[in-house]
C-alpha cells in the first residue's frame, strides 16, 4: 500500500512536470525543430534577449502584473478587512459570493464585459482612445482583487479577536492598530495573495486580449499572436525562465512558512513532554517542587530576521517596480512623442532578430534625422483577419496602419473602415509595385492598400517516401499508395480548396452542387488521412511522421531548415493553387495618417524591403526585392525558384484562384459541409 | 424581587458587610476611581447587563464573580472601553468616559488568552506600549528590565512568545499591561488557560504584584476560590446584575440569597419561616439563631454550611437523618444524609457508615437567614450531587462570550 501511494504520487508529479521538463529541455536546443534535439546551446536565450518585440511584451506584462497586483492587494486586504468586520452574517455572505464573481464567471465573459464597458464609457466620455493601459491595469484589479481577499480573509479569521483591542488599549489609534498589530499578524496571508495575483495577471491572456488598447500588447498576447507562423524556440527560453522565476518564489515563501510551523510543533512536544513528566512524578507519589518552568536553551528562535528579509526583498522589488513602471508610462506619454500604431500579424516584420534590421526602430530614426520628429513606432500583433476585424469594429481602438489579407481588405473597403491614401506620400509606389499587383480585385481602383507579401499554396512531399511519378498535381493527396500519410488542412475553406482546384472548379462559387462535389472529393480522401492539421504540420512534416500535406511556400522553407536527417522534403505547385496577398492598409480612424503613409513609403524602400521579404520568407510583390542581387544571394536560386516560379502570370492566376469572401448564405453551406465531412 | 446595591444598603447586616467600599462614607467620594451608573447593555435583543451600579476605589484588588454569561467580562469591556453603555454612565475619577475610546483611558488589560503580538519578541511586546507614547529608547529600556524583574522573566527579552509557555506568556501579557502605569489593570480571566498547579503559583503572584504595585486590579473570574483568596472585594454577577459586593468572608459567610450562597462554596439551602427574632424554624425543628428584624411568620430561606454541622448520636441531635453515601476527601469524610427527603450535605472528621442513622447538631451561628429571592428553591438540594459533574460544569464555564 505504501509502494501504491508512493508510485502514484511519482505519476502525478511526472504528469505535472513532465511538460515543463520538455519545455525548459527543448529551450536549450540549438536547432529550431521541437521534434528532435540537435544539440545543447543556448542560442535561443541569446535570442530572446535581441528580441527587442519580446522584451517590450515581457517589460509590459511585468508592469501591468506588478502595479495590479500591488492595487489588488491594498484594496483587497482593505476589503477583507470590511468584510471581516460585518456583524450582519446575511450580508457578510452576499458580498463575499459577490466578490467572488469575477473569479468563477468565465474569463471570456469578463473579458468582453470589460471591454463594452469601457468603450462605452470611453465613447460616453468623448475619448479618442477607450483601452489603453488603464482599462488593462483596471481589468487586472478586478479579477486580482478576489484572489487577495480570499487569501488574507482566513488570516483576519484565525487571528486573536483581542489582538486589536490589545493594540487600542495600549494606547494605538485605531489606524495604528491596523499597521503595528493586525497588518504584521496577516501578512502572510497578504503576501500569498499578492503573489496569486501577481502570477494570475502575469499569465492572463483572455482577459488581456479584449480589454488591451494599441499601445500596450502583454507577453501572452504576443505569443498567441505569433501562432500564425510555428511557435519559435525563443518563446520557450522566456517560458523557461518565468517558471524557474515562479518556482523560486514559491519556494523561498513556502521554506519561510514550513521552518515556522517546525519551531511550533517543537514547542508543542516540550510542553507536552514536562506536562508528562509532572504526571509521572504525581502517580509515582513525589511531590513536586513548585515548577519554576523552564525552557530548554537550545529553544530555536523564531525566524525573525529571515522574515524581515523577505519582507525587505519584497519591498524593494516592488518599489524598483513602481518606479519603473512610472517611467515607462511617463516615457509613453510623454507629449513630444507621436506614436504610430501599427498593427500586425505575429513575427511579420524583420524585428531586429539574428541580426536582422529592426525596421520599427529604423523608422524611428529615419524620422528624427529626416523631419525632426520624435516618433515611437508601438507594434502590436493579431491572430487572424477576423481578430482585427473585431477590433476595428468595436471603434474601441485607433490604429495607424493595418496588414490585413485581400478579402478582409474588400469586407473593410465596403464597411468604409478605410481611408483613401495620399500617394503623393508614398512615392515609392510607382517604382516598387509592378501592374501585376495593381488593380486586384479586392481594391480595384488602388485607392486603400500597398501589398506588402503574397504566397501560395503548393504540395509538400517527402522524397524518401514518395516517387517523383506521383508528384505535380493535386492528385498526390489522394493517391492510395500513401493512405495514412497524408495530411490535410483542418480548416473547412482551405481543404475544399485542395478539392476544388484538383476538380477544377471556382473556389468562389455560390453553386451548392458544386460544393457538393467538393465534399464527396473530401470524403474519399479521409480514410487515406492520417488527420487534420494546422500548425501541427510542421512537425509532421519535419520529423517524417506525414509525407504528403499541402501548405504555403514560405513555410516549407521553414520546414526544410528543420527536417531530420532521414527526412528528404521537396515542394511543387500544382496546377491551381490558392493565392493571397496582405497588404497594407489605413484605418478610416487613424490619429497620424500622414506620419502613416510615410511608413508605408519607408516599408517600400529597397533596404527595409529586402530585410522584410529576407524575415518573412514569404514572396515580396515590391520589384526592388526580387529584382535585388544581393536578396537572390541572401535567399539562394533554389528558394527564389520555389517562392517566384518561372513564367508565372500573377494577376491571371491571383483572378481565377484567390479566396473572396463568401456570401452568408454559402458560408453557412461551407460549416454544414465542413461538419458533415467530419463526422462521416 | 428586584435588588438593587442601593436598595440592599439600606439592609442595615448588609450594610456592615461592605466594609471596603461603603465604611468610609465621609470621604468616599473622593475615593471613587471608576462608577458605574445605572448601565445596562443588551447584545441582539438579548440584555447581558441589567442597570448596573458599582464604584471601585483606588488600590484595592477588586474581582467580578460569576457563572458565563452573567454580564461580568462586559463589565469589564464596558471599563476598558471596548463596549459602551446603552444605558447609563461610567465614571473615571469623577469624569464621564462613555465616549472616550480605549487607547484615551488610562487602563490597560491582560486578556483572556494574552493576545500578545505574535511577530513581536518578550522585549518589544512589553516596550509596545511605551513606544506609541514615544517615550525615549533610554527610559523604555530601563522600564522594561524592571517589568521583567517584576514579573520574574529576567533574560528573557529575545525569546519568541509563540514558544513562551502559557504562564510564561501570562507574565509578559501582565508585564506589558503594567509598564503603562495604568490606574487601574483589567484582568480578564488571565488564568483560565493554565493547568492547576501554575495557575495556583500565579495567583499568589498576581496578589503580590498588586500589593507591590498598588495599582488597582479588577479581575474577571468564574472561579469562586481564586475570587475568595486574591480579592479584597468580591462582586457576584448573576443575570446581568450584581447579587452581592463585599469582602470573601463576608460573602462566605452572610449571603443575601440563594444565588450567592450556593455558588460561594457548598452550601444547605432549606426553606424555613421565622417565628420571630433569633427563633426559627426548618426541618420540622426550631432552632435558635442570631438573625432578626424579619416579619413574624415569614418565609424564608436557611443557610448551613456542610462544616457547620456536628454529627451526634441520634438521641442527641436537633434532627435525625439517614446516611446516603460517604466520601473520604482527605481532611474530612463528605457525607450525604437524608433528612425527611430533604438531602444535607455535611463534612465530618468522623467516619460514619452508609445507611446508618446519625443525629445532627446545629449551632446558632451556623445558621444563617435569606430573605427570599428570585433563586429561592433552586440550590441546596443534594439528592441529586455528582462530583464528576460538578467538575464537568467548571471546565465548560471558562469561555464567557
Amino acid at each position: 500500500m505504501k509502494r501504491f501511494s508512493k508510485i502514484y504520487t511519482a505519476l502525478i508529479l511526472v504528469f505535472l512536470f513532465a511538460p515543463i521538463a520538455v519545455l525548459i529541455f527543448f529551450s536549450f536546443n540549438s536547432g529550431s525543430s521541437t521534434s528532435s534535439f540537435s544539440g545543447f546551446s543556448v542560442r535561443w536565450y541569446v535570442e530572446l534577449f535581441r528580441n527587442a518585440e519580446i522584451l517590450n511584451a515581457l517589460k509590459n506584462s511585468l508592469i501591468l502584473a506588478v502595479t495590479s497586483s500591488l492595487i489588488a492587494t491594498v484594496i483587497g486586504t482593505a476589503a477583507a478587512f470590511g468584510i471581516h468586520h460585518m456583524r450582519n452574517k446575511h450580508l457578510r455572505r452576499s458580498i463575499m459570493s459577490v466578490t467572488n464573481v469575477p473569479m468563477m464567471n468565465p474569463e471570456i465573459i469578463t473579458g468582453i464585459s470589460l471591454m463594452f464597458l469601457f468603450v462605452f464609457v470611453g465613447s460616453f466620455l468623448g475619448l479618442s482612445t477607450k483601452l489603453n493601459f488603464w482599462t488593462m491595469l483596471i481589468a487586472h484589479i478586478t479579477f486580482n482583487l478576489p484572489y487577495v481577499i480570499l487569501n488574507v480573509l482566513p488570516k483576519f479569521k484565525q487571528m486573536d479577536k483581542s489582538l486589536p483591542e490589545a493594540a487600542l488599549d495600549l494606547g494605538c489609534t485605531p489606524i495604528q492598530s491596523f499597521f503595528k498589530v493586525q497588518l504584521p499578524a496577516i501578512l502572510p496571508g497578504v503576501l500569498t495573495g499578492m503573489i496569486m495575483a501577481f502570477t494570475m495577471s502575469l499569465d492572463d491572456f483572455v482577459i488581456s486580449y479584449f480589454t488591451s488598447g494599441v499601445d500596450f500588447q502583454t507577453l501572452p498576447v504576443l505569443i498567441y499572436s505569433m501562432t500564425k507562423k510555428s511557435v519559435k524556440p525563443t518563446i520557450y527560453a522566456l517560458s523557461s525562465i518565468i517558471f524557474v522565476l515562479i518556482f523560486l518564489l514559491l519556494l523561498l515563501s513556502n521554506r519561510e512558512k514550513s521552518t515556522y510551523e517546525r519551531l511550533e510543533v517543537k514547542r508543542l512536544k516540550a510542553e507536552k513532554r514536562r506536562k508528562e513528566a509532572i504526571l509521572r512524578a504525581q502517580k509515582a507519589g513525589k511531590t513536586i517542587k513548585p515548577q519554576k518552568e523552564h525552557i530548554p536553551t537550545d529553544t530555536p528562535r523564531a525566524p525573525k530576521k529571515n522574515s524581515s528579509f523577505l519582507t525587505k526583498i519584497i519591498a524593494v522589488t516592488c518599489a524598483i517596480a513602481v518606479i519603473i513602471s512610472l517611467c515607462v508610462m511617463i516615457g509613453v506619454y510623454s507629449k513630444n512623442t507621436i506614436t504610430l500604431n501599427v498593427y500586425n500579424w505575429g513575427e511579420y516584420i524583420s524585428d531586429g532578430s539574428e541580426g536582422s534590421l529592426n525596421v520599427n526602430r529604423a523608422f524611428e530614426k529615419y524620422c528624427r534625422s529626416e523631419f525632426g520628429m520624435n516618433v515611437k513606432v508601438n507594434y502590436v500583433t493579431y491572430t487572424s483577419n477576423e481578430d482585427l476585424y473585431a477590433k476595428l469594429s468595436t471603434d474601441a481602438v485607433s490604429y495607424d496602419i493595418i496588414i490585413p489579407s485581400d478579402y478582409m481588405i474588400a469586407r473593410l473597403a465596403s464597411e468604409g473602415l478605410l481611408a483613401e491614401l495620399n500617394f503623393d506620400n508614398i512615392p515609392n509606389y510607382e517604382s516598387c509595385i509592378s501592374e501585376n499587383f495593381r488593380g486586384l480585385y479586392y481594391d480595384p481602383e488602388n485607392k486603400y492598400s500597398v501589398p506588402y507579401t503574397y504566397g501560395m499554396i503548393g504540395v509538400i512531399y517527402n522524397a524518401n517516401v514518395v516517387s517523383e511519378e506521383d508528384t505535380g498535381s493535386w492528385d498526390l493527396m489522394w493517391n492510395s499508395k500513401y493512405s495514412g500519410d497524408i495530411v490535410q488542412f483542418n480548416n473547412a475553406r482551405d481543404a475544399f480548396g485542395t478539392a476544388f482546384y484538383k476538380l477544377g472548379l471556382d473556389v468562389n462559387t455560390s453553386d451548392v452542387s458544386e460544393w457538393r462535389a467538393g465534399l464527396e472529393e473530401l470524403k474519399k480522401q479521409k480514410p487515406l488521412l492520417d488527420k487534420y492539421v494546422m500548425d501541427e504540420i510542421y512537425n509532421m512534416m519535419e520529423s517524417g511522421e506525414a509525407a504528403i500535406g499541402a501548405y504555403y511556400a514560405g513555410d516549407y522553407l521553414t520546414m526544410l531548415d528543420n527536417q531530420a536527417d532521414n527526412v528528404d522534403l521537396q515542394f511543387y505547385y500544382p496546377e491551381n493553387t490558392n493565392l493571397f496577398i496582405d497588404a497594407m492598409c489605413i484605418p478610416a480612424s487613424a490619429q497620424n495618417k500622414d506620419l502613416a503613409e510615410k511608413y508605408i513609403n519607408f516599408m517600400l524602400s529597397e533596404e527595409v524591403a529586402i530585410a522584410n521579404a529576407e524575415y518573412i520568407c514569404y514572396a515580396s510583390p515590391h520589384s526592388v526585392v526580387y529584382n535585388s542581387e544581393v536578396y537572390r544571394e541572401d535567399m539562394g536560386e533554389d528558394v527564389i525558384e520555389i517562392l517566384y516560379p518561372k513564367d508565372f502570370d500573377f494577376h491571371a492566376a491571383y483572378d481565377a484562384n484567390c479566396y473572396k469572401d463568401l456570401d452568408a448564405q454559402t458560408k453557412k453551406l461551407l460549416n454544414s459541409l465542413w461538419e458533415e465531412l467530419k463526422i462521416s | 424581587m428586584k435588588k438593587r446595591l442601593t436598595e440592599k444598603q439600606d439592609l442595615s447586616e448588609i450594610t456592615e458587610s461592605q466594609n471596603s467600599i461603603s465604611d468610609n462614607t465621609v470621604s468616599e467620594e473622593k475615593s471613587k476611581l471608576i462608577e458605574l451608573r445605572g448601565v445596562s447593555k443588551s447584545f441582539d435583543g438579548e440584555t447581558v447587563l441589567d442597570s448596573i451600579d458599582l464604584y471601585i476605589t483606588g488600590k484595592e484588588f477588586i474581582t467580578l464573580l460569576g457563572p458565563s454569561g452573567c454580564g461580568k467580562t462586559t463589565t469589564l469591556r464596558i471599563i476598558g472601553g471596548f463596549e459602551f453603555p446603552d444605558v447609563g454612565d461610567v465614571f473615571f475619577d469623577g469624569v464621564r468616559i462613555n465616549d472616550i475610546p480605549p487607547h484615551k483611558r488610562q487602563v490597560n488589560t491582560v486578556f483572556q488568552k494574552y493576545a500578545l503580538f505574535p511577530h513581536l519578541n518578550v522585549y518589544d511586546n512589553i516596550a509596545f506600549g511605551l513606544r506609541i507614547a514615544k517615550i525615549s529608547e533610554n527610559e523604555i529600556k530601563e522600564r522594561v528590565s524592571e517589568m521583567l524583574a517584576l514579573v520574574n522573566l529576567r533574560g528573557f527579552e529575545k525569546r519568541n512568545v509563540n514558544l513562551l509557555s502559557g504562564g510564561q506568556q501570562q507574565r509578559v501579557a501582565i508585564a506589558r499591561a503594567l509598564i503603562n502605569k495604568p490606574k487601574v489593570l483589567l484582568l480578564d480571566e488571565p488564568l483560565g488557560a493554565l493547568d492547576l498547579k501554575l495557575r495556583k503559583d500565579m495567583q499568589v503572584e498576581l496578589k503580590n504584584i498588586q500589593t507591590k504595585t498598588g495599582i488597582t486590579f479588577i479581575y474577571v473570574t468564574h472561579d469562586q476560590e481564586e475570587a475568595l483568596s486574591m480579592s479584597d472585594t468580591v462582586v457576584v454577577m448573576a443575570n446581568g446584575k450584581i447579587q452581592q459586593i463585599g469582602s470573601p468572608t463576608d460573602i462566605y459567610n452572610e449571603p443575601v440569597n440563594a444565588f450567592v450562597a450556593d455558588f460561594i462554596g457548598e452550601s444547605n439551602i432549606i426553606d424555613g419561616v421565622m417565628l420571630a427574632d433569633y427563633k426559627v424554624k426548618f426541618a420540622g425543628h426550631v432552632f435558635e439563631c442570631l438573625d432578626k428584624g424579619f416579619e413574624k411568620n415569614e418565609q424564608i430561606d436557611v443557610v448551613v454550611r456542610p462544616e457547620d454541622v456536628d454529627v451526634v448520636a441520634v438521641d442527641k441531635g436537633m434532627l435525625t437523618g439517614t446516611v446516603s453515601s460517604v466520601t473520604f476527601k482527605g481532611v474530612h469524610y463528605e457525607i450525604i444524609v437524608d433528612i425527611n427527603g430533604f438531602k444535607w450535605m455535611i463534612q465530618t472528621t468522623d467516619y460514619v457508615a452508609p445507611e446508618a442513622k446519625i443525629g445532627l447538631f446545629i449551632e446558632p451561628d451556623a445558621i444563617h437567614i435569606m430573605k427570599k429571592s428570585e433563586y429561592s428553591d433552586m440550590f441546596g438540594d443534594y439528592s441529586s450531587f455528582s462530583e464528576e459533574l460538578e467538575h464537568l460544569s467548571d471546565i465548560t464555564e471558562d469561555v464567557e462570550e
